[in-house]
């Protein structure tokens, strides 16, 4: 691939001259089509032109000045911080932003080019890269529900698992770790684990979690599973730690609660939109009381502790 | 969802490093930062940082491995801060009164960052060169005139950036 990619830089760099000739375009052209390696090469480097585009006027003068100005506080930040020139240039935070995110606690819905309609859960990434032959949708991470329109174009979910092709349908994927859940809700989808031959078909009212290299056991679709979508989380007889563990996706910071308390059982109806009205009502629910240490921690503890 | 996993240890792993380390780690961060606030606030984002990477409840050496996020993140402030002033003077600097909204603001500096991310590890020649094409849209005349260097060299060094940058969205 590093190969095809210095390929694809040096068509750049002859098609970006202004002095470039029709016969000189007419081979780049011919070179994308050879190879669709080659097209996804391309990509990238247009990817990369999209996003410096959004820089804003004078950023080059911008960007040096800030480097100048840091230099020197870089020095003495080095040795404060016990790292060399390569310790700053080697951290990098996370990559560069995919197409769609949600922070957490929030959500989105979106209407893709075709009319496909897609919800972002909390805490979530896409990137959708529609072309001629295909509908792709990357979950990098968290929770999507899907809803496909009609196309020629088959549309597959990818996640670091695998494959899910839709067949018109409306289903949702999350993405936990490694491994992806999958729940149909009307029609069906086809699994297909990166590292794994086997292909399973999910039909409607079923779920299952798979990994690159397992396929785990269908299973019945738990009721309004699918309901963060429209804002709410349901529980049916859940453990409060499974309730709790629910709403902190929701929360920046930590949720969690005592141990004696964890295996009470609740079902309820929450909003996931302010999770603090959702922790009163689980007070007023069970005998059990949040203990905030900072807007970012809180615990639910048995009443009269602590 | 169909299926809930409790993660009841990860929880409790996080609970105890924050109990046993924080004050530590509030300590380390102010004696370098000189700055109590920016000490809690990079302390409290180390802390989310640990809880979103679920590696609580498995570390080895917990004050090695906070000091090496904080660490991260006290870079990070600088990059956002130094960005943020020198991107400020020039707004000042432009004849026109133009006041970006918050919103615009923040996903300018974000935009920056990431540029600026990206460029850590080039030369400095390579640097201006892809500046120069890239960003200030000259053309590879123009920009050897301005560095004083070959259309050639241009073209080198446009390439070495280039491959940088889509070398550096994999890592």
């Amino acid at each position: 691939m590093k190969a095809i990619l210095s390929a694809a830089v040096d068509w750049y760099v002859r098609l970006h001259d202004s002095s470039v000739d029709d016969a000189t375009r007419a081979a780049w052209q011919a070179w994308c089509m050879a190879d669709p390696r080659h097209a996804a090469a391309w990509a990238r480097l247009e990817q990369l032109q999209g996003r410096l585009g959004s820089a804003p006027r004078g950023a080059a003068q911008t960007l040096e000045n800030a480097r100048r100005d840091r230099r020197h506080a870089v020095k003495a930040l080095a040795l404060l911080l016990g790292v060399g020139a390569v310790g700053w240039q080697g951290y990098r935070a996370s990559p560069w932003s995919a197409d769609y995110a949600t922070r957490i606690g929030e959500r989105r819905r979106l209407t893709l080019a075709d009319g496909t309609r897609l919800d972002l859960n909390t805490d979530s990434r896409v990137d959708v890269c529609y072309d001629a032959g295909q509908r792709l949708i990357q979950l990098q991470r968290g929770e999507i529900l899907v809803e496909t329109a009609k196309d020629a174009r088959p549309l597959s979910v990818r996640t670091v698992a695998g494959d899910i092709l839709a067949l018109g349908t409306r289903f949702s994927v999350r993405q936990d770790n490694g491994v992806s859940h999958v729940a149909v809700a009307a029609h069906a989808v086809e699994v297909r684990p990166s590292r794994a031959s086997q292909v399973v078909r999910i039909d409607s009212g079923y779920s299952l979690s798979f990994a690159a290299d397992d396929i785990g056991p269908l299973q019945p679709l738990a009721p309004a599973g699918q309901a963060w979508a429209e804002g709410m989380l349901v529980s049916v007889d859940w453990r409060l730690d499974e309730v709790v563990h629910e709403l902190a996706r929701y929360r920046p910071g930590y949720l969690g609660c005592a141990g004696e308390v964890a295996g009470l059982r609740l079902s309820g109806a929450f909003n996931l939109d302010d999770t603090d009205v959702a922790l009163a009502s689980l007070e007023d629910a069970l005998p059990v009381r949040a203990r905030r240490m900072t807007r970012y921690w809180v615990r639910l503890e048995p009443i009269g502790k602590g | 969802m169909s299926t809930v996993v409790p993660d009841g240890t990860a929880h409790t792993g996080l609970e105890t490093l924050y109990r046993e380390h924080s004050g530590w780690l509030h300590g380390w961060l102010r004696q370098r930062l000189n700055n109590s606030a920016d000490a809690a606030d990079l302390a409290q984002d180390t802390f989310i940082r640990v809880l979103l990477a679920r590696t609580a409840g498995t570390l080895k050496e917990p004050r090695h491995y906070l000091a090496t996020i904080a660490r991260g993140l006290t870079i990070d402030l600088y990059r956002r801060r130094s960005l943020e002033s020198a991107y400020l003077e020039a707004l000042a600097q432009q004849p026109e009164r133009y006041a970006p909204s918050a919103e615009t603001h923040a996903a300018i500096l974000d935009t920056l960052m990431a540029i600026d991310r990206m460029l850590d590890g080039l030369g400095p020649r390579t640097r201006a060169v892809f500046l120069a094409v890239q960003l200030d849209g000259l053309s590879y005349e123009k920009t050897g005139e301005r560095l004083g260097v070959s259309v050639s060299t241009v073209r080198k060094h446009l390439a070495r950036a280039l491959m940088h940058c889509l070398l550096v969205e994999d890592a």
